[in-house]
């Protein structure tokens, strides 16, 4: 993949300001926009690619939610796992979608590297004070190293393209319940999930979470190719060819976590991560522990990557 | 203790050293799988070398119940007095020595959920830093800790205390954002709820660091367990995501205190149990925001055994709950469960935000934790 065609890989920020702002763009990093299509001959002559995207264009464009939580204030126990909102499952779903963030202030890395993470087409709207922030992650995106894969599944799951199996889709993602969509029922995942059929009746996905559950209950987390533990609000996503092995971590929870212990099912030899705002960092506390292999990622900000070798 | 408690203890004890150890689920409780690489000392310290064995120490002149404060003079007489009768030795300082040796990193186990009425408190704390000094553990070898900083520094612990002790906590506030306090090696693992996260870690100060533990909880009432003494505050104070095993009504904290306070090193390294009953708290613990709930029973409790111990501390918050007319920490009704309502559980004294489960007491006596039948507990007491 050439340079440029991997720069139109990643996430493009729409920008309506001027050409005048073109130094704050440069000065954040910034090497790609999208411009309104009026707008493109203009910044044709700024020295930052201008992307042209008419009105009807980013009409089309489906808009997702601004990725974070929302604590669960209401649950006096701390079982109170705040709410997740990703939109991993969406990107899942519809893999050739394109996509729009409405971003408010504070959001723009985040859904930058989900959109990244799960390779999605989006625009960003963004606040303007997360300009910084968001050039920042865009140079930390582009300078990751390469490496498109194939999804990592545990869970074949048939989309009836219903709200409500959205839902339960969204659900088994915020569970790092690994899935991929098929067309009809597979044997070669662990767990094969079809609504109508007697183990998943069609009623089974109006509880989200309670479908979750019972997927995950059915896989065992022993044969779950992913844990994350110490958070509830990271999210992965597993990708890998059976030579190499990269996992996104995605961390919802607007600040830094530290310690994040991760679990890949089967054995890894070392890897290295890379993470936001850290960049390469070393895996620590490595082991393998009864089929799996065990680390921690010592810091995790929005984003972070993780990419083991197979063994050979 | 006769010869016969002591066969029965051992029958309690598991004799191999479970190092990845899993408790059967019976009668509807979780699997709890314990994954630890530390083996049990020879005596570990729970229950220690005083199983089923209590020194009650009271003395009306520790608490001016007014004010609130705590009489420095009169909780040294009652430290003194306690240690000896426990140890049986004529002095403090032998007493002490039972217990420490120089070369231990000792850490003290706080509790600060109670603050700013019940708190483990300064002059205890201050008189075992002071012990253990005399015994000849420097201060640069002392820890103080608690699971959250913020509850750490509301305290402030350091200001009443020698130069050079740490006073140190796991996390920096109850947000799940620090895990490297903890260690990744040593956890209890367990799907109570549900919940993504299936594992509690060990504190690594206790893991890595300290040699010996000395738990100084306090006397309250719980909304989970019934009441929150040794067991509680040593298990939930030492490990990871422990809040997770109460949920909307249901609390799995009658397996889990227990187990965890079982887990090597934790069990073998906590060697002795100071219960602070100068100040306690009767409802809406463990906190103790206001002092509508806050009672004086004006007494420290002393031990190796925390089973017995806070088998004791069941009855005295249960009695004086009955003593202000509010149900017992036993009852289970659903008439007085308002389901996560702090706010109506703080107001009155008859509600429940959680069914409680002060059986913990008796499942970690069947850990081999410690004497939970109270025929079997001898308690001596002293008066100052």
């Amino acid at each position: 993949m050439t340079a440029l065609l991997w720069l139109a890989a990643l996430p493009c920020l729409y920008w309506t300001q001027g050409i005048e702002s073109a130094p704050a763009l440069k000065k954040a990093a910034v090497e790609r926009v999208c411009v309104p299509a009026d707008q493109a001959e203009a910044w044709s002559k700024a020295a930052v690619t201008a992307v042209p995207l008419t009105d009807t264009d980013l009409g089309l464009r489906e808009t997702v939610a601004a990725p974070g939580i929302r604590p669960r204030a209401d649950r006096a126990s701390a079982t109170r796992s705040p709410w997740v909102f990703t939109n991993g499952s969406r990107f899942l779903r519809d893999p050739a979608g394109k996509f729009l963030y409405d971003l408010p202030a504070g959001k723009a890395a985040l859904a930058a590297a989900e959109a990244y993470a799960y390779g999605a087409d989006a625009v960003l709207k963004i606040d303007p004070a997360d300009l910084e922030s968001l050039g920042q992650m865009l140079a930390f995106l582009a300078a990751l190293p390469k490496n498109e894969l194939p999804d990592v599944a545990d869970v074949a799951v048939v989309d009836d393209g219903s709200a409500t199996m959205g839902e339960a889709l969204n659900l088994l993602v915020r569970r790092n319940l690994l899935f991929k969509i098929v067309p009809a029922p597979s044997d070669k995942h662990r767990v094969s999930v079809m609504l109508g059929t007697p183990e998943y009746p069609a009623d089974a996905a109006k509880d989200p979470s309670a479908f979750a559950l019972k997927v995950r209950r059915q896989l065992t987390d022993e044969q779950r190719s992913l844990r994350i533990f110490g958070t509830e609000i990271v999210i992965g996503r597993l990708t890998g060819d059976g030579a190499r092995v990269r996992l996104h971590l995605l961390n919802y929870g607007g600040r830094d976590t530290d310690g994040v212990r991760v679990r890949l099912r089967g054995t890894y030899p070392e890897g290295e991560a890379r993470v936001a705002g850290s960049g390469k960092v070393s895996l620590e506390e490595r082991g393998v522990v009864d089929g799996g292999t065990e680390f921690t990622v010592p810091r995790l900000g929005p984003y972070g990557v993780v990419d083991l070798p197979a063994v050979k | 203790m006769d010869r016969r408690d002591f066969v029965r203890l051992l029958a309690a004890v598991p004799l191999v050293p479970s190092l990845k150890a899993e408790a059967a689920p019976a009668d509807g409780l979780p699997k709890l799988n314990v994954v630890t690489k530390y083996a049990p000392s020879a005596t570990p310290g729970m229950p220690g070398p005083y199983p089923g064995r209590v020194i009650a120490v009271k003395s009306e002149k520790s608490v001016d119940v007014e004010t609130s404060a705590a009489n420095d003079e009169v909780v040294r007489e009652m430290m003194a007095r306690g240690m000896c009768a426990l140890t049986g030795k004529k002095t403090a300082l032998e007493a002490w020595r039972q217990f420490v040796v120089p070369a231990d990193v000792v850490g003290i186990k706080v509790n600060c959920g109670g603050y700013p009425w019940c708190i483990s408190a300064y002059e205890i704390v201050a008189e075992v830093v002071r012990q253990l000094g005399a015994a000849g553990v420097p201060p640069t070898q002392v820890y103080i800790y608690e699971r959250f900083q913020n509850q750490l520094d509301e305290c402030n612990y350091a200001a009443r205390l020698p130069a050079g002790i740490t006073v140190v906590a796991a996390e920096t506030r109850n947000q799940r954002a620090d895990n490297r306090g903890y260690d990744p090696a040593t956890y209890v693992e367990a799907d109570l709820f549900g919940e993504e996260d299936t594992r509690s870690n060990m504190m690594r100060l206790v893991s890595q660091k300290l040699t010996k533990i000395i738990n100084v909880p306090n006397m309250k009432d719980h909304g989970a367990t019934g009441a929150t003494g040794c067991l509680k505050n040593i298990a939930y104070g030492s490990f990871s995501n422990v809040a997770r095993t109460h949920y909307r009504g249901k609390s799995h904290t009658y397996s889990f205190v227990g187990t965890l306070a079982s887990v090597e090193p934790l069990r073998s390294r906590t060697v002795l149990q100071i219960m602070d009953g100068l100040r306690g708290v009767w409802h809406g613990g463990p906190f103790a925001r206001t002092r509508k709930y806050v009672f004086y029973p004006k007494q420290i409790l002393f031990g190796t055994d925390p089973v017995a111990i806070d088998r004791l501390l069941l009855d005295i918050i249960d009695d004086e709950r009955k003593r202000h007319g509010a149900i017992s920490i036993y009852d289970r009704s659903p008439q007085y469960l308002k389901i996560d309502d702090g706010r109506a559980r703080d107001a009155d004294p008859n509600v429940n935000i959680i069914i409680r489960e002060p059986g913990h007491v008796e499942f970690a006596a069947g850990l081999g934790l410690g004497v939970a039948d109270k025929a079997r507990i001898k308690v001596q007491d002293v008066v100052v």
